[in-house]
């Protein structure tokens, strides 16, 4: 078993409050569900050893608060990202909207210009949608952002929406 | 002569290594202090207007207690205490949050530094401070675990917290154990001297 890291990445959670950033991360990393996931302050950090294509690296993942009150304040995590995934929620059109904001944060605080974004939208276990699989679709595609529509409560395109992007990332960065 | 070629392109490599190092580290002090003027500038100029909002205070504060000074940090602490006193329900776990990590990240190396001129006063403040910052800082932590025992980023502090208060408790605990040592055998020298 080939344990050697070749590189630790850094990737930004990004998005609207309440649409699942946090326990987008817990299901990635702790592979659990906290139906009471708490708001987060500022900024929340974990690591994570992952491997793609026979390389592992190390991925340190920065969650940050979606409320406004940190609006002004989070973009100084963006610095030096690799990798960014956009959330929102595919039952809040609202949520959707504000993405396009947040992609403009991004390209203005992020100090990598070739930084690789990924859209999510996320608890798609939930009945009432409000945003279909193709309007998410026709985003990515119109800003250049990889997609993938996910569930942390399910566990549905959790692992796959991070492989993806590391994958991605990997082509830019690493090789 | 094939050895002073290679010793000076090792040379040359290593001093562009250390330059490019440095200006990293350069551009990065940079952006932290264009940042950290920014929110420090709106809040003295709503300061100089009269009233200084919530928003402003907040982000200032913000920047104060991550600064890598304890003056800046004391600053920061002020301020959030004041936010969380008067400040809206829904930010005060925020407040809580920050004011915790600000007592824990009040450099005691300073203080150290501060209180060299005396033994008895660099005793006391190995006793003292340390222990008082973290334990003011773990206030803060339970006080927000109380209302929200969950919480896992808050968790996460506290162990981190603890941790530190460890390891420098036991650090502190082996400078203080050092003096005494040191004490007690200046004494026991001059008793033995004495005796004689």
């Amino acid at each position: 078993m080939d344990e050697q890291i070749l590189t630790t990445l850094k990737i930004l959670i990004i998005g609207e409050s309440g649409v699942g950033k946090s326990s987008l991360l817990l299901r990635f990393v702790d592979d659990n569900f906290d139906p009471a996931q708490a708001l987060t302050i500022g900024v929340d950090f974990k690591t994570k050893k992952v491997t793609v294509d026979d390389n592992t690296v190390k991925l340190a993942i920065w969650d940050t608060a979606g409320q406004e009150r940190f609006r002004t304040l989070t973009p100084s995590y963006y610095r030096d990202a690799q990798g960014a995934v956009l959330v929102y929620d595919v039952t809040s059109q609202q949520t959707f909207t504000k993405l396009e904001t947040w992609l403009d944060e991004l390209e203005t605080y992020s100090t990598k210009n070739n930084i690789v974004k990924m859209v999510v939208g996320n608890k798609i276990d939930k009945e009432n949608r409000e945003v279909s699989r193709e309007e998410g679709m026709k985003f990515a595609r119109r800003h250049q952002t990889l997609f993938i529509e996910s569930s942390a409560k399910t566990r549905d395109g959790v692992q796959c929406a991070f492989e993806e992007l590391v994958q991605k990332v990997g082509i830019y960065f690493c090789l | 002569m094939q050895n002073d070629v290679n010793m000076y392109n090792f040379f040359c490599k290593l001093a562009a290594f250390h330059l490019k190092a440095s200006f990293k580290i350069m551009c990065y002090i940079h952006t932290i202090s264009l940042e950290f003027q920014k929110y420090e500038q709106v809040y003295n100029e709503q300061l100089k207007k009269g009233t200084v909002t919530q928003k402003a205070q907040f982000e200032y504060a913000w920047c104060l207690v991550r600064s890598k000074f304890s003056a800046d940090i004391r600053k920061g602490i002020i301020f959030l205490e004041e936010l969380y006193q008067n400040g809206n329900e829904e930010g005060r776990r925020d407040d809580l949050y920050y004011l915790a990590i600000g007592n824990a990240r009040i450099k005691v190396g300073v203080l150290m530094f501060e209180s060299v001129n005396s033994v008895l006063r660099f005793l006391n403040f190995v006793c003292s401070v340390a222990i008082l910052e973290y334990s003011t800082a773990l206030h803060y932590v339970r006080t927000f675990l109380q209302i929200e025992p969950g919480n896992q980023q808050v968790q996460k502090l506290e162990t981190l917290i603890r941790k530190k208060m460890e390891k420098e408790g036991l650090i502190g605990m082996a400078m203080a154990g050092g003096v005494v040592l040191a004490i007690g055998g200046l004494v026991g020298l001059g008793l033995a001297l004495a005796r004689k």
